[in-house]
């Protein structure tokens, strides 16, 4: 705990108020920071009328579930057919299914390079090894956007279409991953910056420990599970959160490689969602069109209230992971510059 | 020296390690570190590596919807730089940038400055609060909601202190303002920020409070200097991070009005849309020049860490004797 107001005299008037102006402070602070969840959340429980009428209310008038019943139902024999095609539930489980299959590989094999890298290598070999895995971390996303894009419609090859076998008129087997989970699961799995969190808390352990271990006879594999993943749990937390939330919220790399409406995960369904429910009239277009578009979509009942429980939807898990790590994230994060 | 004793594998190798290291021992160790390496190095090299170094390629091409592949030199480049939406694109791509972090990088910081004062049960509440975490998909979605010009929170805020109707996302001069507008009571990366602060010894503080030094100056003299190489590298991801902005504009205004959120990165994704691929390659590598400038100014301009050893060429930083 560093101290930045004196330990002594701490009943002091000034201190005391100090304190308290800091304390006071950060209070604002976290009811702004929660007012978003509360109006979400009010939102969401208010029937359709009232939330496109103004002035707006801060506390529902009456609490329904309409519209959590209504987006559940997405999919039956609704109104809202034309809007969107599947039910929710199918674009939640492939959230679900592409993120668990991501994070699941992903910390073993990040964590497995950085302990090789940082036990089983040394001198020059793992200098070169570490700029490779490092090397793209601080690339831009957008430059290998298309390249990657082009990569999941070929596999084996960047470009439109794939090459000519030489000297034939047929063209190389590819594998198209476009459109399918692996699309988004594969480039998600290694994350350059995990790998220097895992690497900075390898670096940590004394080498003694990892040669104790094998003078007692563990192999590297069993030397890793039961010494070096227990001592780094907080690690694995703090990786596991971090990387949940960036592959569950993702929203541009899943637009652009997922398009059948089965395959589409939850952040693109709603994107989909929202810019429909836009062109049919609530934010753009003339007066007459928004108010015959609006009264479709409020006969259909779905506003923006049920929009808001697809954000509650969308959050709820990333919510949870937080929970789930918070113990460890304070002490999982330990960045060792890249000296 | 043998022995007729069959032993345990990996005991044998275990064993072995501790006297002189021989052949087969040390080329299994190299098989298991290729086990350990493998997978992430073929990631990596495919998915990082690769299309990285295709990317420069693809963008002297012509690459488009179908059909054969051509060198073209510079054309797309020129197409693009003759472009003048790609113009527009960028400047609103670098005033977004420049407004987010101008108005949320320096908060988090003094959040979790702040936040270390307080007693530990209630830091470890107010640390939960703060850092609660909102699927940026969904409050891109409850803004655009709050923001609307009819029924939105704002709106009835604004008019109910006096103001007149606001325009908001509808006004071009205004869009990028609010849009960065819900990144401040997000606070970014202010878990880091706490992490740091939690490693710096108590010594120090007491140490300068003896000194005389007061609240400010124990903030300036010892809390900022020791997060210093995780503020910058926080600050690089800010610029990074924000110049390639696409989700916010993309959810709350589709780069409305007339194209005055349109960011550079929605940019390329339109053009990509039209299956022009060499164009969006040639204008992502353009992005990528700019952040790579602003980076490397960054770098230069900005003193390192007093306390940090020289910085080493990389050809050092490999050749290099003794351990990473």
């Amino acid at each position: 705990m560093p101290a930045l107001l004196p330990k002594v005299g701490m009943r002091q008037p000034k201190l005391r108020y100090s304190r308290a102006a800091i304390a006071g402070f950060l209070g604002i602070g976290v009811l702004l920071h929660l007012l978003p969840f509360y109006y979400i959340i009010s939102t969401s429980l208010k029937p359709g009328a009232e939330v496109v009428r103004n002035p707006p209310t801060f506390i529902p008038s009456a609490i329904t579930f309409d519209a959590w019943k209504l987006v559940l139902r997405i999919g039956d024999e609704s109104q809202i057919v034309q809007l969107v095609k599947e039910p929710f539930w199918v674009y939640f489980a492939n959230s679900a299914f592409i993120t668990v299959i991501a994070v699941g590989i992903g910390l073993p094999v990040t964590a497995l390079a950085a302990y090789a890298n940082s036990k089983l290598q040394s001198g020059r070999g793992a200098r070169v090894s570490f700029l490779f895995f490092i090397g793209t971390m601080m690339v831009p996303f957008v430059v290998t956007l298309v390249p990657m894009y082009l990569l999941t419609l070929n596999f084996p090859f960047t470009m439109p279409d794939a090459p000519m076998i030489p000297g034939t008129d047929t063209e190389f087997p590819t594998l198209r991953l476009w459109d399918t989970p692996w699309a988004v699961i594969l480039p998600a799995i290694f994350v350059p910056f995990n790998f220097l969190l895992f690497k900075g808390f390898f670096d940590t352990i004394p080498n003694s420990v990892i040669n104790a271990a094998r003078v007692d006879g563990g192999s590297e594999l069993n030397i890793f599970r039961r010494i070096v993943m227990p001592m780094a749990v907080p690690v694995f937390a703090v990786t596991a959160y971090m990387s949940f939330g960036s592959v569950w919220d993702n929203f541009l790399w899943q637009l652009v490689t997922l398009q059948s409406p089965e395959k589409v995960t939850m952040s693109v369904a709603t994107y989909q969602l929202i810019e429909r429910l836009s062109t049919a009239g609530s934010t753009g277009g003339g007066a007459a069109a928004q108010a015959e578009g609006m009264g479709d979509l409020l006969n259909s009942g779905l506003t923006w209230n049920g929009m808001m429980v697809l954000a509650i939807l969308q959050s709820i898990p990333i919510f949870i992971a937080f929970l789930v790590c918070r113990e460890y994230l304070l002490r999982g994060i330990k960045i060792r510059g890249l000296k | 020296m043998t022995t007729d004793i069959v032993v345990d594998d990996d005991a044998a190798a275990a064993e072995a390690d501790t006297r002189q290291p021989t052949t087969s021992s040390r080329s299994r160790r190299r098989r298991r570190l290729w086990i350990f390496l493998g997978p992430a190095l073929l990631l990596n090299l495919v998915w990082g590596w690769y299309p990285l170094a295709t990317s420069f390629v693809l963008s002297f091409t012509d690459a488009r919807l179908r059909g054969d592949v051509t060198f073209t030199g510079f054309e797309s480049y020129e197409r693009m730089i003759n472009d003048p939406l790609v113009a527009d694109a960028f400047r609103v791509s670098i005033i977004f940038a420049v407004l987010s972090i101008v108005l949320t990088f320096v908060v988090p910081i003094f959040v979790a400055i702040l936040l270390m004062e307080m007693p530990r049960r209630t830091m470890r509440w107010m640390m939960l609060l703060w850092f609660l975490p909102l699927s940026s998909v969904g409050t891109a979605i409850l803004w655009r909601y709050v923001y609307n010009t009819d029924y939105g929170l704002l709106q009835s805020i604004a008019t109910g202190l006096g103001f007149d109707r606001q325009p908001f996302l509808n006004s071009s001069d205004q869009v990028l303002f609010w849009l960065v507008i819900p990144g401040l009571v997000l606070y970014g990366p202010g878990l880091i920020y706490l992490a740091t602060l939690q490693s710096v010894p108590t010594s120090y503080y007491e140490a300068a409070e003896i000194e005389g030094a007061g609240f400010w100056r124990k903030i300036w003299t010892i809390s900022l200097p020791r997060m210093r190489p995780v503020i910058l590298m926080m600050l690089m991801f800010a610029v990074i991070g924000n110049l390639q902005q696409f989700e916010w504009p993309k959810l709350m205004t589709n780069g409305g009005p007339g194209g005055a959120s349109r960011t550079a990165v929605m940019y390329v994704y339109d053009i990509l849309n039209q299956l022009r691929y060499a164009d969006a390659t040639a204008l992502s590598i353009l992005l990528f020049v700019l952040i790579m400038l602003i980076v490397g100014i960054m770098r230069f301009a900005i003193r390192e860490d007093p306390d940090a050893p020289p910085r080493r060429s990389l050809r050092e930083f490999v050749t290099r004797k003794g351990d990473l």
